[in-house]
């Protein structure tokens, strides 16, 4: 999207960098990127249409050669705290406008956000291991949903639904929409194939589907369209590591029944100290037998949050087989993400991907107007509509011309969530909410071209 | 796709070859404007300029429609895209100069257009004092276009970016290190377009100084900066006749084959690193090979006297080492030790990233200072020695692919001389031809010497030599590789064994 043209650096060339610095540069943004290692330098310029220098992102001199003063944003995301932390603070001296930081260690600022904000200039604090334990623990709190996203202020959620038998579209034809109607199934991902519904799709057991609904009908349009869903009362993680334990306090305030299995004695320990209220089993966890004996076949949910993402995907497996309901896991490697759709798991969440849209969220909310997020085979994308868009005035009806592979999920406009019909209209000074399959998001750009 | 005719091509190729189109059909309805307006060959112009145009433009269209879905685009794609837009440009050049009546047979007017875009200057024309304005204006813009590169031109003015054209437009242009001046390709693109633009307007304007008329100066200043060397006289730069004139074409072939980035570093006053060293480099071969050129044929008699010894050894070597092309003295019958000289001087080339071709002047320092430190390991085989130029350190990588480039490119000059032969050329011309067309130059020595065109050459040899323009263009790397690729896919189809 062609909105104001920012300027960003990106401190760090691995996977959050490379998302954000892609997403950025995609939307038509002038992007620097800097990285320490020379071999990640010459895929980042491979792959980005960025500026890509070789060498330490804290290091004063080299953000001054950049001129640091003129650049709007500077996200340090590197795999070490420290690094991210200078980088940010000496970013904050040199006046960038924004400054992002990945701080995985929650001994460096850990409730004390302010602190990080008023001493070193650090406006946003990202932790890749606690956002992903938060969207996690959010999909358990929703039974029947996989995932959830809010837009606009939060009052537009955007869910992910899988289909049981006991769901009550499962196998039946999707009518043309009523409207107006408190959820818009907008999406279908079927065997991994994500598609748009139309009237006649047939959603079957195991589909995923994409629903925008406003945040107070969330809970019931979820439950509706999943079926009968229990609410989720006994949950075991396996994997100790920063995800499980920031996930076992979350499940704990939930009042949530949870297990943690981790295989390091010591690390165990230290669970134990700290989280109290769950049970903490010293197993290796993998086999079968180990996650019987840890009660996965009562589990509601099944959460495999070690540090390896092979463990973490056969673990889930064995899990979903034991009859644990659902099955999730944590993938890092963007290799495995699309190998997921494939196996018996029900979710996976990369805590890396979390991280680089929970960046591109709050870049989002500071200075750009449009983000994406990439959810099963999805995209989405959040956006103003400015004045002398094609799309304004037009009835929903009436788009297909000009939105072929994507739509409206919703309508937000002066903070009242409506899901659009084919009479809707939208006009100048509404958000929506796009959504397509993967790939789809460029043709958004005709339908908002206006004036700038 | 609903509702909506989809042309069959990738949305890269169609972009490059959409702009390629739209570029070289523009620059026709140029000069079936000159035509019109000297009343000669205008309908030979008009004709395939609006056709090339409008053809360009329906590829761009399809190509930029915002339906289209991001694709992902393999290094082979890019290679391919490259390729073809290069190619295909040639061929659109080859109708006007057929219509014109300046050519009878399309090989030879494809071989004059190869000449032109890849801006070779080598050519078949005989009397080109005799040859229509818009045919004489063609020829200087493709060279032109060519000059800058097609990817870059496209990229610079059509409103696209993506990974894709990113590699298009590095299998292009030349450098051993990326040096993008600006985050967006597409700046970078444009920064480079405006400094060419700039330069060539001031060659014209130092031209018209130094006593050319409008129209020989504009022709001129666009084939000195894109170091292409076709001129609309028979005599090259010798017709003028003016130490003056020669001058100025020295100096702008000199500007031409530097570093666009050392000019956009040095008006931002950035630390020109590490390019400094390159045209020091650069400046240094032009001036010892004059010398010794100078020197051997005040030796051996050659020359008439001191000034037009010195003036004459510049010009010829500039315009060698640049691959430029121009000529004023036939150096051709120059004595033996000054014609092997201009020969190995094809090799060098101007710099990286500039419009000349041959091998770069920064590869020859590298794959120099490689071959010294080589011969210091064998001394003392535990010495550590990075690979410095300046105060810039190469990375290992960098002098492998050097090394690399280097082989290849004595391969397809080896395959080059040997077609060339198969041609019925007698050894020296073979050689010098290979080498006159590989390294982007035009006249060579023997046959093809300063005086000459290339009409000493088969049809067979004139296709070699179209092979190599474009090879050398795309710097060997780019149409071996894709070879390469083509190769793998056949096998893979098991067509070949």
């Amino acid at each position: 999207m062609s909105v104001e043209r920012m300027k960003a650096l990106v401190i760090g060339a691995g996977e959050v960098g490379t998302n954000v610095a892609r997403t950025l540069s995609a939307d038509g943004h002038e992007v620097i990127v800097i990285e320490s290692d020379p071999v990640r330098c010459e895929q980042a310029r491979d792959e980005l249409d960025a500026l890509v220098i070789e060498g330490n992102g804290a290091s004063p001199r080299i953000l001054r050669e950049q001129n640091a003063k003129s650049m709007d944003l500077l996200a340090a995301v590197t795999a070490i705290d420290e690094v991210n932390i200078a980088a940010a603070a000496v970013a904050h001296q040199l006046q960038v406008r924004t400054t992002v930081a990945r701080v995985r260690d929650p001994d460096f600022f850990g409730q004390d956000g302010a602190f990080a904000k008023q001493l070193l200039g650090i406006d946003f604090v990202i932790d890749p291991d606690r956002a992903a334990a938060s969207d996690i623990s959010k999909a358990i709190n929703l039974p029947g949903a996989v995932s959830v996203e809010y837009f606009g202020d939060g009052q537009l959620a955007l869910a992910e639904v899988i289909v049981t038998e006991s769901s009550p579209v499962a196998g039946i034809p999707l009518g043309a929409r009523e409207r107006p109607h408190p959820a818009f199934i907008v999406g279908i991902s079927q065997k991994g194939v994500a598609s748009l519904t139309r009237p006649g799709t047939v959603p079957q057991v195991g589909d995923h589907l994409l629903v925008t609904c406003a945040r107070e009908y969330l809970r019931s349009a979820v439950a509706h369209l999943a079926g009968q869903v229990e609410e989720v009362k006994r949950a075991v993680i396996f994997g100790g590591g920063k995800i499980g334990l920031h996930l076992a306090r979350q499940l704990e305030q939930s009042r949530i029944d949870t297990t943690i299995l981790e295989r390091d004695a010591t690390r165990a320990r230290v669970l134990a100290e700290r989280v109290p209220g769950v049970t903490v089993l010293h197993d290796e966890g993998v086999s079968q037998e180990s996650q019987a004996s840890a009660g996965v076949a009562e589990a509601d949910v099944f959460i495999a949050c070690a540090g390896d993402d092979r463990s973490n995907l056969l673990a889930a497996m064995n899990g979903k087989r034991l009859g644990a309901r659902i099955s999730l896991a944590t993938v890092s490697r963007e290799e495995f993400t699309p190998l997921v759709d494939s196996l018996e798991i029900d979710a996976a969440f990369s805590p890396r991907l979390i991280a680089a849209e929970a960046i591109l969220k709050f870049v989002h909310t500071t200075s750009v107007k449009g983000i994406h997020l990439h959810r099963s085979g999805f995209e989405a994308m959040e956006l103003e509509v400015r004045p002398g868009a094609a799309i304004v005035g037009m009835a929903i009806g009436e788009t297909h011309g000009l939105l072929r592979h994507c739509r409206v999920g919703a309508i937000l406009s002066e903070d009242e969530v409506s899901i659009p019909g084919r009479g809707s209209q939208v006009s100048v000074g509404d958000r929506l909410l796009m959504l397509g399959p993967f790939g789809t998001m460029s043709e958004v750009e005709r339908a908002f071209a206006g004036k700038r | 796709m609903t509702g909506r005719l989809r042309l069959p091509v990738s949305p890269l190729i169609g972009l490059t070859l959409g702009g390629t189109f739209t570029a070289s059909g523009l620059a026709m309805l140029v000069c079936a404007a000159v035509g019109f307006l000297d009343g000669e060959a205008g309908p030979a112009f008009a004709v395939p300029g609006v056709v090339t145009t409008a053809l360009g433009l329906a590829l761009l269209i399809d190509a930029i429609s915002p339906d289209q879905r991001s694709v992902n685009v393999t290094p082979v794609a890019g290679l391919l895209a490259v390729t073809l837009a290069w190619t295909l440009a040639s061929v659109t050049g080859v109708v006007p100069l057929v219509a014109a009546g300046s050519f009878s047979s399309p090989l030879d007017a494809f071989f004059e257009s190869v000449s032109g875009f890849t801006t070779t200057g080598a050519t078949l024309l005989n009397d080109i004092d005799g040859q229509p304005q818009a045919v004489l204006v063609w020829r200087s813009l493709m060279q032109w276009l060519g000059g800058i590169g097609i990817v870059v031109l496209v990229v610079a003015i059509a409103p696209i970016s993506g990974p894709g054209i990113q590699k298009a437009f590095y299998a292009e242009t030349s450098s051993v290190t990326s040096d993008r001046l600006t985050p967006r390709i597409i700046d970078t693109a444009k920064i480079i377009a405006g400094i060419y633009l700039v330069l060539s307007v001031v060659a014209a304007l130092a031209y018209l100084a130094a006593g050319m008329g409008v129209f020989d100066a504009i022709n001129h200043s666009m084939t000195t900066i894109a170091t292409g060397g076709f001129s609309t006289r028979s005599a090259s730069i010798g017709a003028f006749d003016s130490v003056a004139v020669e001058i100025v074409a020295v100096v702008f072939m000199i500007v031409g084959a530097i570093n666009f980035a050392f000019y956009w570093r040095a008006i931002r006053g950035k630390g020109l690193r590490p390019q400094s060293s390159e045209v020091l480099g650069f400046l240094g071969f032009i001036f010892g090979i004059s010398m010794m050129v100078g020197v051997s044929l005040w030796l051996a008699g050659d020359s008439t006297g001191f000034g037009s010894t010195v003036i004459d050894s510049i010009f010829s070597v500039t315009t060698i080492v640049t691959t430029t092309g121009f000529t004023t003295a036939d150096f051709d019958s120059w004595n033996s030790f000054a014609r092997t000289g201009i020969v190995l001087a094809m090799f060098i080339g101007g710099c990286a990233g500039s419009t000349a071709g041959g091998i770069k002047v920064i590869r020859v320092m590298l794959l120099g200072k490689s071959a010294f430190q080589e011969l210091q390991r064998q001394i003392k085989p535990t010495v550590v020695r990075v690979l410095r130029i300046g105060d810039h350190v190469y990375r290992e990588e960098v002098r492998r692919a050097v090394l690399g480039f280097f082989l290849i490119y004595m391969i397809v000059y080896g395959f080059g001389v040997m077609a060339m032969a198969a041609g019925g050329l007698d050894p020296l011309t073979a050689f010098s031809a290979a080498s006159a067309t590989l390294n982007m130059i035009g006249p060579g020595i023997g046959e093809v010497g300063a005086l000459e065109s290339y009409e000493a050459l088969s049809g067979f040899n004139r296709a070699v030599a179209c092979v190599l323009m474009i090879a050398g263009r795309l710097e060997v790397f780019t149409v071996v590789a894709l070879l390469a690729a083509a190769y793998d896919r056949f096998r893979s189809l098991r067509l070949v064994p």
